[in-house]
Formats: C-alpha cells, sequence, structure tokens
C-alpha cells in the first residue's frame, strides 16, 4: 500500500499543480487585454499628466521639458482665474445637481405608482426620449429655444406674454448671467430620462410589504417617501450623486457651445482655462494646465470623500 | 496606399541602393524576400544585370543622378494636400482642379476650430502625412507653427511670376524674416454690407463713406421704422475693434507685433463700437453658437433673419446671411467707412496654404497650388456665388485683377472693385504667437466700456493691454 500510494502520489501532485498553474496562466492570459488597456488608457495618462505638471512642457516648444518642482502649482494657487474658474464649476453643480437628482426621484416615485402595466410604459418610453436624441441635435435644439433674437422662449416673453420687450429680453447663453442656469435646465432635461431609470429601478426593489406596514401604523405618504424609500434609495442616490457630482464639476463640451472662450463669461470654469492654456494661448502651457488639472481634480476628490461618507451604509 | 505601391517603392529604393552600391546583391535579394518580393527582386536584379553598363559608363553622373532617384523613389507618394473643411465646402470647383493632377491623394485636414496638434505632433517624430496644409490663417496659427518647426518657407519653390504676382500688402502678411511662409489663396476683406430694402424704405440713396453718415444711416433706419435696429458688428475683435482700428489708422501694432490696445486709433474705434451698440440688438457681445463661440455670432442672426439694416464683417458673413432673405438680390455691398480724419484702412486676412517640413513632393505641391490659385473658375464661383455657397472670397494676384478691369466678366460685381480699391490701404493684423488670442484674451476688458462697467475706454484699453502683457508673461515665466 505504501509503495502504491507513494507510486500514486508523485503522478497526481505534479499533474495538479501544473493544472492549477495553468489555470493561473490561462487567468492572466484572459487578463491581458484588460490589464493592457487599463494601464495603456487610464495609468499611463495619469502618470503622464502628473509628470507633466511638474515640468514646463509646452506643446509648441522644440526644446524638452524642464522639471519645475511644484513652480506650476506655486503660480496655479496665485492665479484668480484658477478660483474663478473653480467657483463657477461649484455654482453651475449647485444649480444642476439638485435637479438632477430631486426631480427625477419625484418622477419615479410618481410613475412608480402608475399601475396600469401600459400607461405606466409610455410614461417610460416618454421620459427616455431625450436620454437617446444624439447629443448634437439636442444642443441645436436649446440653442434654438434659448436664441435670444428667433428662439421661441423670448418670442413668448415678448411677443406673446409681453412680459419684455425686444431690448428687455433674457439673454439666455453666450456669456451672461443666465447661461449657468439656462445650460443646468438644459442638462436637467436631458438626463431626467435616464436619472428616473435608476430611481424606477431601486423602487422596484423595495419590498411593497414596508409601505404596507407603514401605512397600517399611521404613516402618511410624505412619511412613506422620507422614511421608507429615500432610505432605500440611499445606494442610488450616492452614486448618482457622485457620479453626477464629477461630471457636473468637469463640464467642458457644454461651456465651449453655449459660452465660447470669453473669460468674463460664467462658462468660463476651471476646465475650459485648461484646455485655453493646453491648446489655445502662446506655446500651449500643458505642464502648467496640467497642474491645474491636478488642483481641480484633487478639490473634486475631497468633496466625493464627503459625499461618499454623507451616503455611506447605515443599515445594522 | 495600396499593397502593390509599397512594394514598388521597396522595390526601387532597394534597387537605386543598389546600383549605388550601398548593398550587394545578396543583401537586396534577402531583403527583398524579407518584405515579401523574393521573384519581383530576383527579376529586377536579373534586369539590371542585364544592363548594368549605362550607369558605369559615367560613373560621376551616375552617382550624382541616382541618389535624387532614390531620394524621389522614398518620396514616390503621391501629392497629399489636406484642406481645411470649410474650404472645400465653399468652393466646389476643388475638384475639377484635382482632375489635372492625377493620383492626387487629396484629404480633409483633422483639424477643428483652428487645432494644429496633429500636425505638430507628427512634426516632432519628424514626420508629415502630408505635403501641404490648404487653410492657415496666418495671423491665426503661422507663427506657432514656424516656432513648432512644422513647415517650411515657399522660397525655394514659388515661382518668381508668382511671388511678383502677389499683392504687395497680402505678400507681407505671409511673410516671416523675409520669408514666405504662407502662399495665400483666399482673401477674406472687413467691409460694410447693407440691407437695399430697408434704406430704400428708410428713403436712404448715398452709400455711407464716413462713420458719422453711417451712423445717421442707422438711426435713420430705426427711426423710419424700415428695421428694428440700424446697425451691427461682430464683437470678436479681429472683426470689429481691429477693422474700425485701421480705419482710422493702421499703424497700431507695437515692434513686437501686439496690437496696441492703448493706441489713440484703438479707442477711437472702441468708441465708436459703443456709438454702434446703441443702434443695434442687445444681445450683440454675446458669443457665437458654433466653433467656440467664434461663429454663428448674434450679429449673423439679427442680419440673416432682417432685424437689421446696415453690417460691417468679412463679406462672406453678409453673403451667406442674406442667402436666407426671400430677395439675396437685396444686400449690397461696399469698402468699410472711415473716420473723416481716418486712414480709410481696413482689415484683411488670407487663408492660405502652408508646406510641411517634413512632407514630401514640394516641387509638385508649389505646382498644385499655383494651379489651384489661379483657377478662374474658383473665383467666379466664390464670388458670383453658386447653388450650394457664396463666400465671397478675393483672389490674391494682381494679375486677375488686372484681367478684369481690362475685361470685365459680366458676373463681377461692383463690391468687388470697391475693395480693391480699400486694398493697398489695408493691413493684415501682425503676426505673433498671440495673434488671435490677443483679443480673446483683452476682449472682456474693452467690454467693460461698451457694457458700462467702466466709462472710460482708457482704462478699459489699459486693462485689455495689460490682460494680454500677464499672459504673455506666464508663458515667458
Amino acid at each position: 500500500m505504501t509503495t502504491l500510494s507513494s507510486s500514486v502520489k508523485p503522478k497526481a501532485t505534479p499533474s495538479l499543480r501544473k493544472r492549477l498553474r495553468l489555470d493561473a496562466l490561462g487567468n492572466w492570459i484572459f487578463l491581458l487585454p484588460g490589464l493592457f488597456f487599463f494601464f495603456g488608457y487610464m495609468v499611463y495618462p495619469i502618470l503622464r499628466v502628473l509628470w507633466m505638471s511638474f515640468t514646463d512642457y509646452r506643446y509648441l516648444s522644440r526644446e524638452p521639458a524642464q522639471w519645475v518642482g511644484l513652480q506650476n502649482y506655486v503660480n496655479a494657487f496665485a492665479d484668480p482665474l484658477v478660483y474663478d474658474g473653480l467657483s463657477r464649476a461649484a455654482q453651475f453643480t449647485l444649480m444642476f445637481l439638485p435637479g438632477t437628482i430631486i426631480l427625477p426621484l419625484l418622477l419615479a416615485v410618481l410613475v412608480d405608482r402608475v399601475e396600469h402595466r401600459t400607461i405606466a410604459t409610455i410614461y417610460r418610453v416618454i421620459l427616455l426620449i431625450p436620454a437617446v436624441i444624439p447629443g448634437p441635435m439636442v444642443f441645436v435644439l436649446w440653442k434654438w429655444l434659448y436664441n435670444f433674437q428667433i428662439g421661441p422662449i423670448n418670442y413668448i416673453l415678448v411677443e406673446v406674454l409681453h412680459i419684455f420687450t425686444p431690448q428687455t429680453a433674457p439673454q439666455w447663453l453666450g456669456g451672461t448671467s443666465l447661461t449657468l442656469p439656462a445650460v443646468a435646465i438644459f442638462e436637467v432635461w436631458w438626463g431626467l430620462g435616464y436619472h428616473t431609470m435608476f430611481f424606477l429601478a431601486g423602487l422596484a426593489a423595495i419590498p411593497k410589504e414596508l409601505y404596507e406596514a407603514a401605512r397600517i401604523d399611521g404613516a402618511n405618504e410624505w412619511k412613506l417617501l422620507w422614511h421608507v424609500t429615500i432610505p432605500r434609495l440611499r445606494p442610488i442616490l450616492a452614486v448618482l450623486v457622485v457620479l453626477r457630482f464629477g461630471s457636473a464639476m468637469a463640464v467642458i463640451d457644454e461651456y465651449l457651445i453655449f459660452g465660447g472662450f470669453n473669460r468674463a463669461s460664467p462658462t468660463y470654469t476651471w476646465t475650459v482655462y485648461m484646455y485655453d492654456l493646453a491648446f489655445k494661448i502662446g506655446d500651449w502651457l500643458q505642464g502648467y494646465a496640467a497642474a491645474i488639472g491636478w488642483i481641480g481634480a484633487f478639490s473634486m476628490m475631497f468633496v466625493v470623500a464627503g459625499l461618499l461618507y454623507i451616503f455611506r451604509p447605515q443599515d445594522g | 496606399m495600396a499593397r502593390k505601391d509599397e512594394e514598388y517603392l521597396i522595390q526601387k529604393d532597394l534597387y537605386a541602393r543598389l546600383q549605388r552600391g550601398q548593398i550587394d546583391r545578396r543583401q537586396f535579394l534577402t531583403r527583398m524576400m524579407g518584405v515579401g518580393l523574393g521573384i519581383a527582386g530576383v527579376s529586377t536584379a536579373l534586369a539590371g544585370c542585364a544592363a548594368p553598363t549605362a550607369p558605369s559608363a559615367a560613373p560621376a553622373a551616375s552617382s550624382g543622378d541616382a541618389a535624387p532617384a532614390a531620394a524621389d523613389a522614398v518620396a514616390e507618394r503621391p501629392l497629399t494636400p489636406t484642406f481645411y473643411q470649410w474650404i472645400e465646402d465653399l468652393h466646389p470647383s476643388i475638384p475639377a482642379v484635382n482632375a489635372n493632377f492625377p493620383g492626387l491623394n487629396y484629404q480633409i485636414a483633422p483639424v477643428e476650430g483652428f487645432g494644429i496638434e496633429r500636425f505638430v505632433a507628427e512634426a516632432k517624430n519628424s514626420e508629415s502625412t502630408w505635403d501641404v496644409y490648404v487653410g492657415m490663417t496666418p495671423f491665426v496659427e503661422m507663427t506657432a507653427l514656424i516656432e513648432a518647426g512644422v513647415i517650411e518657407p515657399w522660397d525655394d519653390y514659388i515661382p518668381q511670376d508668382v511671388l511678383d504676382d502677389l499683392i504687395p500688402s497680402i505678400r507681407e502678411e505671409c511673410t516671416v524674416d523675409g520669408k514666405l511662409y504662407s502662399w495665400p489663396f483666399l482673401l477674406d476683406v472687413v467691409g460694410m454690407g447693407w440691407n437695399a430694402e430697408m434704406t430704400e424704405q428708410a428713403g436712404i440713396a448715398t452709400i455711407p463713406s464716413t462713420w458719422t453718415e453711417y451712423l445717421e444711416a442707422a438711426k435713420l433706419i430705426q427711426s423710419s421704422g424700415a428695421a428694428l435696429y440700424g446697425c451691427t458688428f461682430d464683437s470678436h475683435g479681429w472683426r470689429s475693434l481691429v477693422p474700425y482700428t485701421h480705419s482710422m489708422s493702421p499703424d497700431v501694432y507695437t515692434p513686437e507685433g501686439l496690437f496696441d490696445f492703448t493706441s489713440e486709433p484703438a479707442i477711437a474705434g472702441l468708441k465708436l463700437m459703443k456709438e454702434m451698440m446703441a443702434l443695434s440688438h442687445p444681445d450683440i457681445l454675446l458669443e457665437g453658437a458654433t466653433d467656440g463661440g467664434v461663429n454663428g455670432t448674434p450679429d449673423e442672426v439679427a442680419f440673416a433673419a432682417r432685424k437689421v439694416a446696415y453690417y460691417t464683417k468679412y463679406f462672406n458673413a453678409p453673403l451667406r446671411m442674406a442667402a436666407n432673405w426671400p430677395d439675396p438680390s437685396k444686400l449690397m455691398m461696399g469698402g468699410l467707412p472711415k473716420f473723416e480724419n481716418g486712414a480709410g484702412s481696413t482689415v484683411f486676412w488670407t487663408t492660405g496654404s502652408c508646406l510641411f517640413k517634413h512632407g514630401k513632393n514640394k516641387e509638385k505641391a508649389a505646382e498644385y497650388i499655383k494651379s489651384l490659385t489661379y483657377d478662374m473658375q474658383i473665383w467666379q464661383d466664390s464670388i458670383a456665388g453658386t447653388a450650394v455657397a457664396h463666400p465671397g472670397q478675393l483672389p490674391p494676384y494682381q494679375s486677375i485683377y488686372d484681367g478684369w478691369a481690362a475685361s470685365r466678366p459680366d458676373w463681377l460685381p461692383d463690391f468687388v472693385g470697391l475693395i480693391t480699391g480699400q486694398l493697398p490701404k489695408a493691413r493684415a493684423i501682425t503676426n505673433h504667437a498671440f495673434g488671435l488670442t490677443q483679443f480673446q484674451i483683452a476682449k472682456p476688458e474693452w467690454e467693460k466700456y461698451l457694457n458700462g462697467s467702466e466709462p472710460d475706454p482708457m482704462i478699459a484699453m489699459q486693462g485689455a493691454w495689460d490682460a494680454v502683457q500677464a499672459e504673455i508673461a506666464k508663458t515667458k515665466a
């Protein structure tokens, strides 16, 4: 038996090890494409921009970049446009974020209560229409709606309601104080259906018995929303708030399209300034622009950490 | 490029090296086999063996000829020009010119909003996908392209007769340190356009030649009810502040090439803008709807919607906007008005071609650009308009205007004569790394005077100057 068992063991062990090694190798092979893209498209660019932020890298210069240490950061902290830019982005976020969370939440609660399946589906489809319109069409549509001279909004305000005259009509876009609220309204509209779907998915996961039990205990609709629905939707709220906060602070295309490069415009935020420095002005100071980018990114990460703390799981 | 073309080029190059003695027959065959041309290599080598005497009969000459031949072989990709998209959109006759250059690899540039990053990136690797770029505006990006080592001068390739034919002010615009970096193509001049339907309704029979007359006519338009607004302009500095300043005096550039915002003519230009604003639509200072706010501007909307009578901008703008009118023939155009004591100048810029330093086919590129820029159908289409576009851009060559003066084509509108009359006095914005961006940086500052937050134009313009200097200091730092 001893002989037999000893003769079997050496045969079985290498084959198992070999198989395990092969399995592990196979796993790594399957991981390789993902790792390649992760390091090539995420890690390397981040490290490259980090390195650039410590140099005087100028894209149009033929001289090699020189290491300048923290100089770009020192300059950026003394640059009023950086503060103005971050402040303007924060203002937009404050206008955009409540609308993009509260409105879809309320809509989701209402749509969730529709019991007729066909009507509920119709509501969902209507809500999703803006989300499936291609971006350029959405921009063209809202530019036309907001147009000072020929837009329907001003037409109604001036010609139909006579609230304004052609001289006093609101100037929605192009860098006025109304531009940020106007962009926020457009963004909330665009994402309304998409965000509502998030909440509808969350609402579907809440057991109906909870509502029935609460009602038996005498809870009214407001209490149901506040004490049952919202606590149960916390994970979805956390995801949406964090994602939308990040995207709102880092908006650039809407600002370029609706506000241009006028530095006095409220849409000239830190992202536009960074782009302006990196691709338009002088020798294209990409080292300095990278430092501004990191300052913006760290500011956002700081707030995101706070948001994650606020929305941390509290059950148990 | 097709695989067969590549094989042919490699084959020619290796054969040229074999002939020059840079590689032996063994290396030649090995390399040919390495690129999958084994059989072709054998046949080429055999063909070379069959007639080796001709080159060796005159070794000095042959070695001299072989080098260009090899270079030609390497350079033998087809001529590859790349155009800015709008040029093709506005000038539908370009394909007809291309048809005269068989094998031309015509492309649309990967640029948006004057983006040149791809060109610079390639130059850093000492290479260029393209040979020539048609779409460069000197004051916008020429300095950057020179400083980044992307382009080289045309001087070694442009024929002398073409050089001599360029209108002197245009030649000056395209020249840096005595070298011609831009071969000008499309000339844009800032002038005046107006809606004749409105001026007739207001009883205006004369064309304003001074700014005083212009403002009076604009007031009359409003008071007569012929239009909601009298006049308009594009608030971007190079389209309003600069031409108005030039109409007083074009000598407003510092020795280093920056626009002197604090100069007297610039202050006069700013004051004129404020006077015009009183007769214009309230959104006149807002940014445009496209291209980062640069295009689709409120003035264009107002002129297209027939809300305003008088308009000053490069001629392409009123022509494009008037195409939306029920009767586009009501559009009239003329030279820019002037101050009573002013020089009567305006601003112009050309969109031209630049030669990539690391491109190829440079002689062919010159041949092609000459053919393109002298094509009379392009000019007729540009000035008289076609079913698809009416850019109103003019040629940069004196001989073309002389030809039209000697024998006027029936399609030539009057405004061309008015413009060319003003052209000798006109001036381009001086080339500088901040040529365009100085106006974007300074705009919020001078607009403080226009929107009333700063009553003193001099203080506003000093702010504009300081803002530009602060930005330049960042670059120098």
